[in-house]
């Protein structure tokens, strides 16, 4: 009974429904049913995970005329897994982050709301109905607008959520259109596996633009930045941790039991490194944190596509075994990155909380007053960077094999695996900048404000879920064999039968490799600076090549750190530059100022926005009020209908 | 205990000839110039030095500053250990090592920039912007050239990779790699290591204010770095698995000495090259790399 997976799920669905109603008054009691809920979540997910089992219930209840149906297998297990930890981890997080104190009006909003995000997420990825999921994937995505605008005094928020829930909402018309077209091609809104049906296969475009735009592939993720940017921090973490990986969640589910085009698996990887290298880019552009990081949820879902996009391309490949492998990167990357991007947003929530600033070029020397955070930001930042021995590099080891082996197969994959090997190996270097970049500007160095000078650290509700998230990264990386079965069986439940499970890849090894390496480390360092403490160790100013008067202000900030790479991506990051160049002997004035804006959606959505403002504008004329010429458009319209039927009848 | 002695040796001959290289390369230049130079032995000396000093930190740093330099030693001697030495093999050998070495690289890195950064010096963010902007570049031609040997020998494992001779675009090939090992090891004419408090270097710069052990780590870390790229260059180009055990390990000496002469002539012939013109010159590199590769497919086809 304890170990049955069904009875989990539904001891996980009370406690969360149970915390619906402690949301408003009894926070405590709240938390507690939430943690609750997401422990029961995590153990079902841990219990399908390690026996690779699925379940499977019908007829319990039914909603809008049809009978429910649920499915949980080791897909669903994974991202139900990594729901569960970041759910619990955000909902602590939370109490010591969006306090009833500091926000009397949106914190009992905001616990409400977090419940019923879970709730849905967790119905999403159990759901196989299609009018269930497009009823949870609804109230999924209304949840997470509400939390998104809990600070909704502020205009930009507002301004970030419209444009969340308006570009959620084209996302779920194609939804509508895609789960509406199976009912209508099967004859029933039940979802399961259905690969003999070829002429179901052009759906899969709709299914594309649908879960892309959640997912926040490039050059759909115009709502991302904004909205993960302006949430508050256990939001955004939330939001980037998981919410995105339901689009992924989709595209694998539906790919998996449906078929799909043969030029699928090119579109998606073409995708996936667009979004990569692009994500990257926009990054180094940003001087707001929290943007920042969004930004680089981009990259890692185009990390996570390339690896779904070669799986597609090994089916077509007559179901090579490399395809299995760079799912299986791609689906450790989805936990990866769920978990090292949630533990670098609460970081910069923490941050925010003690400085009142997302500005990096107001930050600086933050590790003296906020250590703990730090060092957390600095191994997340680590993680994300795909440096050993830390989870990043793991997922991108597993991508680059089977990026890897579809090279040398010498097929016609080869020509998408070579550019999409080249471009990752570029990824990385340039989040390498990125990250060393925001570490280097926020935490180290010396402070460039006021509030940076008197910032604090973040109390124990805010460290716990940090270390928490750290904890399980470093578990990834340190011991990426004991987690390879999950993601293997997740890979095979994909497409059961169809494919041959991946070769187990040499993660043992590779696991004995990062933890010498980190033993080592360890050993030098503190050798390192036990010797430094014995032979002496003289505090004193920064030598600057001798310079008398260092300031905080002659540091490199943000900006002028990434202008370098900045300038070989100016053709789509398209900054803005505001100039005024010192002049004259004894110059009086200089100034400069550069802003990267959301180029896709300045530049593309914006002009196209106002194009049918204009048609809309100009076809309104017709609707004046004057009862004269409604008249003769209701003579010319008779006129032209009995031409019509007098044509016919000719 | 045949393991651990072997391991041991390994560690003792990375440990103890890599900083012979710059001795080496400072050598060629003076023979060049017609100065005597420096002894061949002098980092051997300038470590020991260093080594009994104590430390002089800037007040802004915290300990990171000296953890930085210790995870950058230890990642590049880590990645020494993944380098088969011809027929000896290496230490460790997996399905994929290679790219665990690629990216212990960008683990020194990452720890080198976080401790640069550490000073708040504008000196030391231009230089780690300089380092990690032209790496992105360096990246590129690096991860081309480790395809172009994968497409060659078919395998993935560093072990057979570097086996065979790189075939017809060897010369090709070992032009890319050594382009790239001028870059990544801050050599004329990406960085000039002479030069001190100019603004025109990338390394030195980095590690301007460091001072006593971890400076010693940090000088020899770059030497374990040049020794590990010509090593890689000259066995990527070179036969140097087929050949027996004596032939190797000469066409292994005899190959990373000509590196480092050869990297002690460029150094005494050309001038540093402009900003500007850095990023064209990898992207050559690259664009070598790129060429080595599709001469590998093609080979690979026929």
């Amino acid at each position: 009974m304890l170990l049955n997976p069904a009875a989990l799920i539904v001891l996980s669905g009370l406690s969360l429904a149970l915390s619906l109603v402690f949301a408003r008054w009894l926070s405590r009691m709240w938390l507690a049913g939430v943690v609750a809920g997401c422990v029961f979540g995590a153990l079902a997910a841990a219990v399908v995970l390690s026996t690779g089992m699925s379940v499977e219930s019908r007829g319990g209840f039914s909603l809008g005329g049809e009978a429910d149906h649920l499915h949980l297998d080791a897909v669903s297990a994974l991202f139900l897994a990594l729901l569960s930890v970041v759910g619990a981890a955000g909902a602590i997080y939370s109490r010591g982050y969006w306090t009833d104190a500091q926000h009397p009006r949106s914190a009992r909003a905001g616990r409400f709301w977090w419940s019923v995000l879970l709730l849905s997420l967790e119905y999403v990825v159990i759901a196989a109905n299609g009018l269930h999921f497009l009823i949870a994937w609804e109230l999924f995505t209304l949840s997470a607008y509400f939390l998104v605008t809990l600070d909704r005094q502020r205009a930009e928020v507002r301004s970030a959520g419209w444009l969340y829930l308006g570009a959620s909402h084209v996302g779920t018309l194609c939804l509508f259109a895609y789960f509406s077209c199976l009912a209508a091609a099967t004859g029933s809104w039940d979802l399961g596996p259905a690969l003999n049906r070829p002429e179901l296969a052009p759906l899969f475009w709709f299914a594309l633009i649908g879960f892309g735009l959640k997912s926040g592939m490039f050059p759909l993720h115009i709502w991302l930045p904004s909205a993960h940017a302006n949430a508050p921090s256990h939001v955004s973490a939330i939001l980037s941790g998981v919410t995105i990986k339901m689009g992924i969640y989709g595209l694998v589910r539906f790919t998996g039991w449906y078929p799909v085009p043969s030029q699928a698996g090119w579109v998606v990887a073409a995708l996936g490194v667009a979004s990569a290298v692009l994500g990257v880019a926009f990054a180094l552009g940003q001087h707001d944190l929290k943007r920042l990081l969004a930004y680089h949820s981009v990259e890692n879902i185009g990390i996570i596509l390339i690896g779904f996009g070669f799986a597609l391309i090994g089916i077509q490949e007559g179901n090579a075994a490399w395809g299995q492998l760079a799912l299986a990167g791609g689906l450790l990357h989805v936990w990866n990155h769920g978990l090292f991007k949630s533990l670098l947003f609460l970081g910069a929530g923490s941050v925010l909380h003690a400085t009142r600033t997302r500005e990096m070029s107001r930050l600086g020397g933050l590790w003296r007053s906020m250590p703990w955070t730090a060092a957390l930001f600095g191994l997340g930042a680590a993680a994300i960077s795909g440096l050993p021995p830390l989870n990043g590099f793991v997922s991108e080891f597993l991508v680059y094999l089977g990026l890897f082996d579809a090279t040398i197969s010498h097929t016609t994959a080869s020509w998408a695996s070579l550019p999409a090997t080249v471009l990752l190996g570029v990824t990385g270097a340039l989040a390498l900048a990125c990250f060393v970049k925001v570490c280097g500007v926020v935490f180290l160095g010396a402070p460039r404000s006021e509030a940076a000078l008197h910032a604090h650290e973040a109390g124990p509700a805010m460290r716990g879920p940090m270390l928490l998230l750290a904890g399980c990264c470093v578990a990834i990386g340190l011991a990426p064999a004991a987690f390879w079965p999950a993601v293997a069986r997740a890979a095979d439940a994909w497409r059961p039968g169809l494919v041959p499970p991946a070769a187990p890849a040499p993660l043992f090894t590779l696991g004995l490799c990062h933890l010498v390496l980190a033993l080592a480390a360890l050993l030098i360092a503190g050798y390192l600076a036990r010797r430094a403490h014995r032979y002496g160790f003289a505090r004193t100013e920064t030598w600057s090549c001798g310079y008398t008067a260092p300031d905080a202000r002659m540091q490199y900030t943000a900006g002028s750190f990434a202008s370098t790479i900045t300038e070989w991506f100016d053709w789509i990051l398209r900054p803005t530059r505001h100039k005024e160049i010192p002049e004259a002997v004894l110059p009086a004035h200089a100034h400069f100022e550069q802003h990267t804006p959301e180029t896709v959606l300045d530049h593309v959505v914006a002009p196209a926005g106002t194009l049918v403002m204009h048609v809309s504008t100009a076809a309104r004329r017709l609707q004046h009020g004057r009862v004269q010429s409604y008249l003769a458009y209701i003579v010319a319209g008779l006129a032209l209908l009995a031409a019509l039927v007098l044509i016919g009848v000719g | 205990m045949n393991v651990i002695l072997e391991t041991v040796l390994r560690l003792a001959g990375w440990l103890l000839i890599a900083p012979l290289l710059p001795g080496i390369i400072n050598k060629v230049k003076a023979w060049v110039a017609g100065r005597r130079g420096p002894p061949v032995l002098q980092l051997y000396y300038d470590l020991a030095r260093l080594w009994r000093k104590g430390v002089v930190l800037s007040t802004l740093a915290s300990p990171g500053f000296i953890a930085g330099p210790a995870i950058a030693w230890v990642a590049v001697l880590c990645a020494a250990q993944l380098l088969p030495l011809g027929p000896a093999g290496a230490a460790l050998s997996f399905r994929g090592d290679v790219l665990l070495l690629i990216y212990l690289l960008a683990t020194a890195r990452f720890c080198t920039a976080w401790a640069a950064l550490e000073t708040g010096s504008a000196f030391e963010g231009m230089g780690t912007a300089r380092e990690v902007s032209y790496a992105v570049l360096a990246e590129a031609a690096m991860i081309t050239a480790v395809l172009s040997l994968s497409v060659h020998t078919g395998s993935v494992t560093l072990v057979t990779m570097l086996a065979p001779a790189a075939g017809a675009g060897a010369v090709l090939l070992g032009a890319g790699l050594f382009v790239v090992l001028l870059a990544e090891n801050c050599r004329v004419p990406f960085d000039d290591p002479n030069t001190h408090l100019e603004l025109t270097m990338i390394h030195e710069v980095m590690v301007l204010d460091h001072s006593g052990p971890p400076f010693a780590a940090i000088l020899h870390g770059a030497s374990m770095k040049l020794l590990l790229f010509a090593l890689l260059l000259t066995e990527a180009v070179l036969p140097v698995g087929e050949l027996s055990p004596v032939a190797a390990a000469g066409a292994l000496a005899g190959g990373v000495l000509a590196v480092t002469v050869g990297v002690g002539l460029v150094e005494s012939l050309l001038a540093r090259f402009a900003f500007r013109r850095v990023p064209l010159l990898l992207t050559m590199a690259f664009l070598l790399c790129l060429f080595a590769l599709l001469v590998a497919w093609k080979g690979g086809e026929a």
